[in-house]
């Protein structure tokens, strides 16, 4: 349903990923099950939903517009990839991934989508890691085609230092310096992500056979530290956790966030959580950040993984972060992305209708439209 | 994520002509939470009831169209044939006898390459039964 809010809700149909992959709803399925939840904008993947990609032709194109119109949405939003590693062993020139850049932004004006999410060089971190995205030279060349075609480069922020990082800030700079304003930044919710999330509880009790109170105790530890407003103390709560006599399954999944603990032999590093070493003062710079940054920004993502028994999202800290958006004078879309379900789906069918539904109740709620 | 479930039970058979074998076939769906060109295939590994299917017998068949499954893996094919999300990918085994009818056991080695994550290999162990 169309509204004139300032701040519109959307989905990314990749909230409905499962569904999709087990034939459960089609493409129109899920757009049906977006505006159902009270959505108005829709984000898509071509990669994964559109049938004729990457060669689109007119008559899906009417098709797509016919859905738009029948179920009273509207387009938002494409999602690009940087897939640079095309074969075994060669990749993708610069100016490979320029043109399929090119191909995004105008399929995405085809569709009548006023953004492309890029999946920027730096969407995780100062480095990709694995090979190189989409970085600074290439957006920098994209950017008179993205103004062209009337389409926005929204590079989506993952990382834990959130927008206010120099090395995304110079994105923006990029935009002011050449006066061609369709390069900003998108903010994805899990940047706040203050706990390990039960979404991860249940597939770690699920798939290695971890026992849920051990990993609830270290979770609760982490929500005490984030609510208290104090610093959380990575050392006592490992300390806490040997008393439990935690199984060698415990240990593991209790790394990401206590990487103090005593690991089993053969163990592999792997990536931190990363807000296992974030402070309280880290938290009010990300809020401040977010404040600071809010009017420039250009789309967000309502990330989230599970919902708890008070309609919250479970890691994240929602009132705050409307309330920073709103404070700030956001305007655009914010939509929801359930990443829930390829969590929780190994422990059994993730009812991402249900999930998305509540997001969306929730959100109206912090808006004051319920 | 869909580890479980990327070997399918629906299309495993043999494939006949004139009456009689010449191969079987079965489903694969992807690992990854969208589509990948078909270049970004890394490997297709099959074993059946503990034997590993030659690499020169099997052949990936999408949208109507067959490639020999060791071309996919080459450096210059082409980066515009999309496996899409949940679509069934056909790998026909060509051994000349097709496989006997009834359950056998398969184990399959699926691998990826995507854009900012490592190589996903995915393995999915099942019973399947062949039509």
């Amino acid at each position: 349903m169309k509204t004139n809010y300032d701040i519109k809700l959307g989905v990314s149909l990749y909230s409905y990923q499962d569904n999709y992959y087990f034939h459960r709803h089609d493409l129109e399925g899920c757009i049906a099950a977006a505006a159902g939840a009270g959505a108005e904008g829709i984000e898509v993947f071509s990669d994964a939903m559109i049938p004729e990609w990457p060669y689109v032709s007119d008559a899906w194109i009417d098709k797509w517009n016919g859905w738009m119109q029948r179920y009273d949405v509207e387009p938002v939003c494409l999602d690009h990839f940087s897939d640079r590693m095309m074969w075994h062993d060669k990749q993708l020139t610069d100016e490979e991934m320029f043109e399929r850049g090119v191909m995004y932004i105008k399929l995405a004006r085809r569709l009548g989508c006023k953004a492309i999410r890029v999946l920027h060089e730096e969407h995780i971190g100062p480095k990709a890691f694995v090979c190189k995205l989409t970085d600074y030279d290439i957006i920098a060349r994209l950017l008179p085609i993205a103004a062209e075609n009337d389409v926005m480069l929204a590079l989506e922020v993952h990382t834990s230092d959130g927008v206010g990082a120099p090395y995304q800030q110079k994105y923006i700079e990029l935009a002011e310096k050449t006066g061609i304003p369709y390069v900003g930044l998108q903010q994805d919710f899990s940047t706040f992500s203050y706990c390990l999330s039960t979404a991860d509880i249940v597939t770690q009790v699920a798939e290695s056979g971890a026992n849920k109170e051990v990993l609830m105790a270290a979770r609760e530890e982490q929500r005490k530290a984030y609510f208290g407003k104090y610093d959380f103390d990575e050392a006592a709560t490992a300390a806490l956790i040997e008393k439990l006599n935690p199984s060698d399954a415990d240990r593991l999944a209790l790394h990401s966030i206590l990487p103090s603990l005593k690991m089993p032999a053969g163990f592999v590093e792997r990536r931190p959580f990363h807000g296992a070493s974030r402070k309280a003062a880290d938290y009010e710079k990300l809020y401040k950040d977010l404040y600071d940054n809010a009017s420039k920004l250009v789309y967000c993502h309502g990330k989230f993984y599970d919902i708890d028994e008070n309609g919250q999202v479970d890691d994240m800290d929602y009132p705050t972060i409307f309330k920073t958006l709103i404070d700030g004078g956001y305007k655009g879309y914010i939509a929801s992305e359930f990443e829930g379900n390829r969590r929780m789906n190994m422990a059994g069918w993730c009812d991402e209708i249900e999930y998305v539904r509540k997001h969306h109740k929730l959100m109206r709620s912090l808006l004051g439209r319920e | 994520m869909y580890d479980k479930h990327i070997l399918s039970d629906a299309g495993a058979r043999s494939v006949w002509e004139n009456g009689k074998k010449y191969g079987y076939q079965f489903n694969l769906t992807i690992n990854y939470y969208r589509g990948l060109p078909l270049c970004c295939v890394d490997q297709i590994t099959m074993i059946i009831d503990g034997e590993q299917v030659p690499y020169e017998q099997m052949y990936v068949q999408h949208r109507g169209r067959e490639y020999p499954y060791l071309d996919i893996l080459k450096d210059d094919f082409p980066t515009d044939f999309y496996w899409l999300f949940g679509e069934y990918l056909t790998v026909v085994v060509k051994n000349g006898k097709g496989i006997e009818q009834g359950i056998h056991h398969c184990k399959l080695t699926l691998g990826t390459r995507r854009s900012y994550t490592p190589t996903m290999v995915s393995v999915c162990e099942k019973d399947v039964t062949f039509a």
